[in-house]
């Protein structure tokens, strides 16, 4: 019997959902002569129930699959419904969604059916279509089908935007255990392509992975470490972090209850550090604490555990040192910057320029001041008020939660 | 008695009322659009300043892109003393020039940047939130009711994203229609337009249905979280939005 466009579309995007990755920013394609075109900034169209935003059509192009990962819902064991797209109706959807304002681009991964190459030029079947043939200029990302054919991936990199390859466990271990079919050379030679001829024309919103938390057993060391060593080795955009989530009952599987989100939100948070922050991987985690403290960002742990190099003077401190205090941003920074060449900032003045206050009062004076009495200025403090200071937010947007 | 100068409404005309003020020395208690109805206390003050439109370009080239633009959002917004705060970051433009927005500890700078910041996020999030509807004759058509005055923006944005297709946007709060004709956009208020708004094309509810259906589908039930959807999509957007109408 024929599937309908509206099974199809619930099969295929209910099994492309756990992809974490779904920004549309980093390119500039301009309309010539077709429909749409991209925005630098990338845009968010609506936000799922999970709170995640909606900026891609996000689907498979089949979840058809001869590979048998452990954690993958598509697993060529689970025995579920199993569909197909022609080309054609992947191109109808995302241009009706797009004209419509809907989204800003279409997200096209695939499960691997026949083989890769098989599948990889499938990919550039549809992608072709939309391009050439409705001249689609909005945002594509595709999904790079490891160990096919180096050609196709040349190819495929010219159509689209952003190219990814997910490396999913941060160790060789971890992928021999859960993905038997796997092997992280195929994925680490696609990177190593794309970085090669990454250009305004070939990939121009550069690649990003996605590395899946809590399925196995790595610390965030090594997580963090596999993240930094790819951002420095293939220059990637973007590495997402993915809580696991328990889809397949499997004993190779760790049983959770909840899937790791405040543990998958700290990651975020030192990864942020890392792109933006000069901050480095040894700073922030060692082999004597290798996870991140759930109580308190990285940043603030960061500064907690080096107290000494504290309090910093606002009016004087380097840009990176500005950087180094929790509660200021990149943003707040560059706007400190400039202006205390003009004047002399005091407190008030902090609050203006997007400083978290209620955090960054601990770890700065404003020309000699501290906030308090210079005696407070201790661990235990400051530790104790942060802690609680974040257990009453946490308390506050439960109860606003409430009331909605 | 408070003195009220008065101006015609536009961006143009309120730079013209400034920058005649500034150079007349005189300061005002507040500057309103013809459309104010004064208060007993008010003392209103009508100038008919001959209208010059060269003063946009000239500030372009003095003050530079961003001042201007930075100008123009804030003159966009719903702010109470929008054009008073104008008055004053004008006033120290003329005398930091291009470095103005760097003197944050100035509160026109400090609360203008405020009101700016808020139209041009407001405008972003309008170009993602924004819904069109397929009519009979092909044409889109979107309405919205955005906090701010950000069609101008909002259109802007999608003369070059839908530029081979015929769209309206309309404010349904303020009453403007935004009308674009495959080259420029108008924007008109609702009772100059000619056209009537026709009905729904035979294909829209059967693709609007495929994207309610992504849209439920995508959402992870694992991690399912309403304060974190709510903060980055408030309540007040859901009414436009065609998936989300059904939740209210
Ligand atoms: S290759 Fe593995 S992760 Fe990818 S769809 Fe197949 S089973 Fe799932």
């Amino acid at each position: 019997m024929k599937m309908d466009l509206q099974e199809k579309l619930k099969i295929l995007a209910d099994s492309a959902k756990y992809d974490a990755s779904c920004s549309s920013s980093g390119s500039n394609r301009k309309n010539k002569e077709g429909i749409g075109n991209v925005a630098t900034s990338g845009i968010c169209h609506s936000f799922a129930s999970d709170g995640r935003c909606i900026s891609l059509l996000k689907i498979l192009f089949t979840n058809c699959c001869i590979f048998d990962c452990k954690y993958c819902l598509n697993r060529k064991s689970n025995n579920i419904k199993r569909a197909i797209f022609t080309p054609e109706e992947v191109c109808t959807i995302t241009l009706n969604f797009y004209r419509r304002n809907y989204i800003e681009g279409l997200f096209l991964s695939s499960g691997i059916i026949k083989s890769p190459d098989y599948t990889m030029e499938l990919l550039i079947k549809t992608i072709t279509l939309l391009r050439k043939k409705y001249h689609f200029n909005g945002y594509i990302h595709a999904k790079a089908i490891p160990g096919a054919n180096q050609k196709l991936l040349h190819i495929l990199g010219f159509l689209v935007d952003r190219l990814s390859a997910n490396i999913e466990l941060p160790t060789e271990n971890g992928l021999k255990l859960l993905a038997p079919n796997k092997n992280s050379r195929n994925v680490a030679s696609i990177m190593e392509y794309v970085k090669q001829n990454q250009n305004k024309k070939y990939v121009p919103a550069g690649q990003s992975t996605q590395v899946i938390i809590g399925a196995t057993k790595e610390s965030d060391l090594e997580i963090m470490k596999k993240s930094e060593d790819m951002y420095q080795n293939y220059h990637l955009k973007r590495v997402f972090y993915s809580a696991y989530i328990p889809i397949n009952k499997d004993n190779l599987l760790p049983t959770l209850e909840h899937p790791p989100l405040v543990r998958e939100n700290r990651l975020y948070q030192a990864d942020w550090l890392l792109r933006f922050y000069k901050f480095k991987v040894k700073d922030l985690l060692d082999s004597k604490n290798p996870n991140f403290n759930i109580l308190v960002d990285p940043k603030t742990d960061w500064a907690l555990r080096h107290l000494k190099e504290f309090p910093k003077e606002i009016n004087t401190c380097s840009y990176y040192d500005l950087l180094k205090i929790p509660g200021i941003g990149v943003k707040s920074a560059k706007r400190i910057f400039a202006s205390r060449k003009k004047i002399t900032l005091h407190f008030e003045d902090l609050k203006k320029m997007g400083v978290v206050l209620k955090r960054a009062k601990y770890f700065i004076l404003c020309s000699g001041k501290y906030f308090t009495k210079r005696e407070w200025f201790k661990k235990e403090f400051i530790e104790k008020n942060i802690i609680l200071e974040e257990h009453l937010l946490k308390k506050k947007n439960y109860e606003q939660l409430r009331l909605f | 008695m408070n003195n009220i100068y008065i101006y015609d409404g536009d961006f143009i005309s309120l730079l013209n009322t400034i920058i005649y003020l500034i150079k007349k020395n005189r300061k005002p208690d507040n500057i309103k659009s013809f459309e104010y109805t004064p208060t007993l206390l008010d003392n209103t003050i009508n100038l008919s300043i001959p209208r010059n439109e060269k003063i946009i370009e000239k500030i372009r080239r003095q003050f530079g892109k961003y001042v201007l633009r930075i100008l123009y959002c804030i003159f966009l917004s719903e702010e109470e003393n929008k054009e008073l705060i104008l008055f004053y970051l004008f006033k120290n433009t003329l005398k930091y020039q291009n470095q103005v927005l760097y003197y944050r500890n100035l509160r026109c700078v400090s609360e203008g940047m405020r009101i700016a910041n808020y139209v041009i996020h407001e405008s972003h999030k309008m170009k993602g939130f924004l819904r069109f509807k397929e009519l009979e004759n092909h044409i889109l058509y979107a309405e919205m009711e955005p906090t701010n005055n950000v069609l101008f923006l909002v259109s802007s944005h999608f003369q070059k994203r839908l530029k081979n297709e015929y769209w309206m946007i309309k404010d349904t709060k303020r009453r403007i229609i935004s009308i674009y004709d495959k080259k420029n956009f108008y924007i008109v208020a609702e009772e100059e337009l000619k056209s009537r708004i026709t009905k729904e094309s035979k294909d829209e509810k059967k693709i609007e249905e495929l994207w309610k259906l992504f849209y439920k589908t995508i959402g992870i039930t694992e991690r399912k979280n309403d304060r974190c959807r709510m903060n980055f999509m408030p309540k007040k957007y859901w009414k436009f939005m065609t998936e989300m109408r059904d939740e209210l």
